[in-house]
C-alpha cells in the first residue's frame, strides 16, 4: 500500500529527546511549522514512580518499544569477535527521550575540547597524538558555542555555581571551566553530609572540588517544583516534575506557540531525497499504517547509532551508499566515553541513600589538559564524580572488598553491617576518535521490521587503558583521604554501547572527513540537519547532553537566519 | 500510559514441584534465615522470581529449567537424592561449584545460572515489595534502608543522622495510602 502523503510543513523534525526536544523551541517561536515524529510516547509525573526494579534493573520495560527492537551489536575490531550483546537499549523512546531519566548533569565542555589536535601539538608535539587517531579541531571555538550554552542553561533551568564569570575566578565553582558570560540561573543542588565529606578530602589533597552543574531545579524554577531528593533519580523520571527534561521545558513552550505538532508513535523508516540530492521528507510507520510527511528540511535527531543507522538505510539515486554518505564518513569517528571507578569501604554511615546522583562532588584537576601531561602518555583525562543516591538493590549488591564470601550467613552479616558504609567515585573520560572504530549496519542481525541493526566496531586502546589507570590512582587516593578502609577498582570500561555515544555524523569543515559543517548541515543534503552528540568529534570527560543541547539551538538559530538559502 | 502488568496477575504455573522446591533451596542459601533476620525465601524472594519469569523475565524461563536441571542432576550424582533435600553443607558446596564453574561438565553455564538467581534473588529481598519479594520490608530493615519518602528534607541527608524507617512501597508512596 503507498505511503499516505501527509501536508507538508516547514520542518520535520526526527526524535524529540534532549536535542530535538530542545531545538523546536528557538524554530517554533520563529514561527516555522514543525511536524515532530517521536518513536514513543507521552509520560507524566504520575507515571515516575521510585521503582529501582522498573528503573533499573528493567530499564522502562513501559518505554522502550523501538529501541528494544534494534539494539545495536558490537565486534571487538574489524576480525574481531562479537560482543556480547545485551538485552536492553540503553536510551528509550519517548516525548522528551532519555532527557526523561537522565542524571541531568548539565556540564559544558573546556576551551581545550574544541582544540584537542592543534593544543597537543603546540604543547606535546604531533607524536603525542595516538597512532590511528583521526581527531581534529572543531569547526567552531567554545566562545562561539558559549552564547547558545547560556541560552540553554536558562531555558531549560540548570542549577550549579560558576568558577569562571568572564575570566573571575571563583573557588567555590570549577576553576577549570572556561569563560561563562553569567552565573548559572539557580544556585547548586543542596549540600549533603557525605559529598561535603568528600570535598573537605579533596580540597585537604590540594584539589579543586565543585559542586556539579545539573538540569534539576535546586529552586522553584519556570512554575515547576525544586527538587525533592527522593534518591530514585538516577534513570528515574521526576514525580515532581524538578528534572529538566526537555518534556517538561522546552517542549511544553514549543507546542504553546502554535507551531509544533507531535507525531507520537511514529516510526521513522527512511528519510526521502530526490534526483538532486535535495531530501524531501520522511516517511514512518504508525499503527501500522505507512505515512510520507514532506517538508521543506529535514532535521534528524534521533540517538548517534539511530541518526547514522537511519541515514545508512535511507538510499536513493543521489546517495547509492546512504543518505548524506557519498564520502563514505557515515559511521566513521565513533567513539563513547571509556569510564572506570573505584569503590571505597568506610567505618562509618555514609548515608548515601537520598539525593540525586548529580548532587555529589566533582573535580577536574585531572581533566583534559589541566595537568601536564608529558609523563602520561595519553591526552586528555578523566572527571571524577562522587555521586549521592544509593537505591536498595544497589546498595546491598556490594562489593564484598575481599572481606567476605558474595552469598550465604556471612554475607548477609556483611551487608548488614556495610550497606550503608561503601561509595564509588566514578571517572569519566576523553576519548577520541580511531579510524578502526566506527558504525555501520549489521550484515545479519535484523529488527522486527527486517531492516538491519546498528553495529559497532570498537576496541580498546593502550593510551585509554593507561587514562583509566591513571585515573582509578586519583580516585583511589581521594577515597583514602576521606577515611576509606578499603577499596576495589571497578573494571575498565572501554567504548562500547553507551548512554555517552559520540560520532557517526561528525561535524566538521571538511567534506572528505565529516558529514556535516560547522553549523550541523549535511555536507552533500544541503537542507538536511542533524542534531546530537553523533556530531561531536571529541567528548570531553563529561555527560554531552548540555553540549548536544547547545549545538542543537545553534542549529536551529542557523536555519532560521538562513532558511531561504536552505529551505527554498 | 505505563500499562503495567503486576506480578501474580496470571496463575500460569512456571514451575514444576521439583522445580520450585530446588529453587526455593538455592535462594535460601544464597541469603539464608539466620540471627540477622529472615532469609530469601522468607521474605519471598522464590516467589518474586517465579512471577517474573512469568511476565518481565519470559525470556529467562529455559535458563531457569536448564540450570534447576543441571544442578538437581549434580546433586543425584553425588548423593543420589535432589538438589532439595541434601543437607546445607552439601548444597553449599554444590552451588559453590556452580559460582566458581569449578567442574565443566554437561553444563557449561553453571557460574551464569549462579550469577542469575543469585542477582535476581537479590532483587526480590532489596526491590519494592509491590514486587512480591521484601515482605514486611525485612530487606530494607535489614541494610538499613530508611524507606521511601516523596520529600527528604536538608537534615535526612547529613552523614550523623538517625531516620525514623518508614515503610511504604512505591505505589502506596505515589497513591498517598498508608
Amino acid at each position: 500500500m503507498a505511503p499516505v502523503n501527509l501536508p507538508r510543513t516547514d520542518v520535520v523534525l526526527i526524535g524529540l529527546g534532549a536535542a530535538g526536544g530542545l531545538a523546536v523551541l528557538p524554530l517554533a517561536r520563529a514561527g516555522l511549522k514543525i511536524v515532530g515524529l517521536e518513536a514513543g510516547g507521552w509520560f507524566r509525573s504520575a507515571d515516575h514512580r521510585p521503582d529501582e526494579i522498573r528503573n533499573n534493573i528493567r530499564h522502562w520495560p513501559h518505554a522502550v518499544q523501538k529501541a528494544n527492537q534494534e539494539i545495536p551489536t558490537a565486534r571487538n575490531g574489524r576480525d574481531g569477535p562479537p560482543l556480547p550483546r545485551p538485552d536492553y537499549h540503553p536510551m528509550m523512546n519517548g516525548v522528551g527521550g532519555t532527557s526523561l531519566h537522565y542524571w541531568g548533569q548539565s556540564w559544558r565542555l573546556m576551551q581545550w575540547d574544541f582544540k584537542v589536535r592543534s593544543e597537543t601539538i603546540r604543547r606535546y608535539g604531533v607524536s603525542a597524538i595516538p597512532p590511528g587517531c583521526t581527531v581534529e579541531d572543531w569547526p567552531l571555538s567554545y566562545e562561539e558555542l558559549e552564547p547558545y550554552y547560556d541560552k540553554v542553561e536558562y531555558a531549560i533551568g540548570v542549577s550549579g555555581k560558576a568558577g569562571n564569570v568572564q575570566g573571575n575566578i571563583s573557588r567555590t565553582g570549577n576553576v577549570f571551566e572556561s569563560p561563562r558570560q553569567r552565573e548559572y540561573p539557580m544556585p547548586p543542588l543542596r549540600a549533603a553530609g557525605f559529598a561535603d565529606h568528600m570535598a573537605e578530602a579533596a580540597s585537604r589533597l590540594g584539589w579543586h572540588p565543585y559542586s556539579p552543574p545539573a538540569a534539576i531545579n535546586s529552586v522553584p524554577y519556570d512554575k515547576r517544583s525544586a527538587c525533592f531528593y527522593h534518591g530514585f533519580c538516577g534513570s528515574g523520571g521526576c514525580p515532581v516534575n524538578a528534572k529538566n527534561s526537555t518534556a517538561v521545558s522546552t517542549i511544553p513552550q514549543a507546542i504553546a506557540t502554535g507551531n509544533l505538532k507531535i507525531v507520537p508513535y511514529a516510526h521513522v523508516i527512511a528519510i526521502e531525497s530526490d534526483a538532486y540530492g535535495r531530501v524531501t521528507g520522511a516517511r514512518y510507520l504508525s499503527d501500522k499504517r505507512e505515512y510520507f510527511q514532506p517538508a521543506s528540511v529535514v532535521l534528524l535527531a534521533g540517538y548517534t547509532y539511530e541518526n547514522t543507522r537511519l541515514l545508512l538505510l535511507s538510499k536513493s539515486k543521489a546517495y547509492p551508499r546512504g543518505l548524506s554518505n557519498n564520502h563514505g564518513q557515515v559511521g566513521l569517528h565513533y567513539m563513547s566515553h571509556t569510564r572506570t571507578g573505584v569503590v571505597g569501604l568506610f567505618s562509618f554511615d555514609l548515608n548515601r541513600w537520598y539525593g540525586t546522583p548529580a548532587q555529589g562532588t566533582a573535580l577536574d584537576d585531572w581533566a583534559d589538559d589541566n595537568f601536564d601531561h608529558s609523563e602520561v602518555e595519553f591526552i586528555g583525562g578523566g572527571n571524577l564524580l562522587v555521586p549521592m543516591e544509593a537505591k536498595p538493590i544497589e546498595a546491598a549488591n556490594m562489593s564484598t572488598f575481599g572481606k567476605a564470601p558474595r552469598w550465604g550467613s556471612s554475607w548477609k552479616a556483611f551487608v548488614r553491617e556495610n550497606a550503608a558504609r561503601w561509595a564509588p567515585v566514578w571517572a569519566q573520560i576523553s576519548t577520541f576518535p580511531f579510524e578502526d572504530r566506527f558504525l555501520d549496519l549489521d550484515p545479519a542481525v535484523k529488527d522486527s521490521l527486517g531492516y538491519p541493526v546498528c553495529r559497532l566496531t570498537v576496541g580498546l586502546k593502550e593510551t585509554e587503558e593507561r587514562a583509566m589507570r591513571f585515573m582509578q590512582e586519583k580516585a583511589e587516593r581521594w577515597l583514602r583521604e576521606a577515611g576509606a578502609i578499603a577499596t576495589n577498582q571497578l573494571p575498565l570500561f572501554p567504548i562500547g554501547l553507551s548512554t555517552h555515544a559520540y560520532g557517526g555524523t561528525r561535524m566538521g569543515e571538511n567534506p572528505e572527513r565529516n558529514v556535516v559543517n560547522g553549523w550541523g548541515f549535511s555536507h552533500e543534503a544541503p537542507n538536511l540537519g542533524i542534531l546530537g552528540a553523533s556530531t561531536m568529534g571529541t567528548s570531553g570527560a563529561r555527560n554531552p547532553t548540555l553540549t548536544v543541547q547547545a549545538l542543537a539551538w545553534r542549529t536551529a538559530d542557523y536555519l532560521i537566519r538562513q532558511w531561504k538559502f536552505i529551505a527554498e | 500510559m505505563s500499562a503495567l502488568r503486576f506480578a501474580g496477575t496470571t496463575n500460569a504455573e512456571v514451575f514444576t514441584p521439583n522445580e520450585r522446591h530446588c529453587l526455593e533451596a538455592i535462594v535460601s542459601r544464597i541469603i539464608p534465615a539466620d540471627t540477622n533476620g529472615p532469609g530469601a525465601v522468607e521474605v519471598g524472594c522464590a516467589l518474586y522470581i517465579e512471577s517474573a519469569l512469568r511476565d518481565a523475565y519470559r525470556s529467562q524461563k529455559s535458563a531457569y529449567s536448564a540450570g534447576l536441571a543441571a544442578l538437581d542432576s549434580r546433586a543425584i550424582e553425588r548423593t543420589g537424592k535432589l538438589f532439595a533435600a541434601l543437607d546445607i553443607n552439601e548444597q553449599d558446596r554444590i552451588l559453590s561449584e556452580f559460582e566458581l564453574n569449578t567442574r565443566v561438565g554437561e553444563y557449561q553455564d553453571s557460574a551464569a545460572f549462579f550469577e542469575l538467581v543469585r542477582r535476581h534473588t537479590l532483587e526480590g529481598m532489596f526491590g519494592d515489595p509491590l514486587y512480591g519479594g521484601n515482605a514486611n520490608f525485612a530487606g530494607w530493615d535489614l541494610i538499613g534502608y530508611p524507606g521511601l519518602r516523596m520529600y527528604v528534607t536538608p537534615e535526612l541527608q547529613r552523614m550523623d543522622v538517625a531516620i525514623h524507617r518508614l515503610r511504604l512501597s512505591a505505589k502506596q508512596l505515589m497513591h498517598g495510602s498508608r
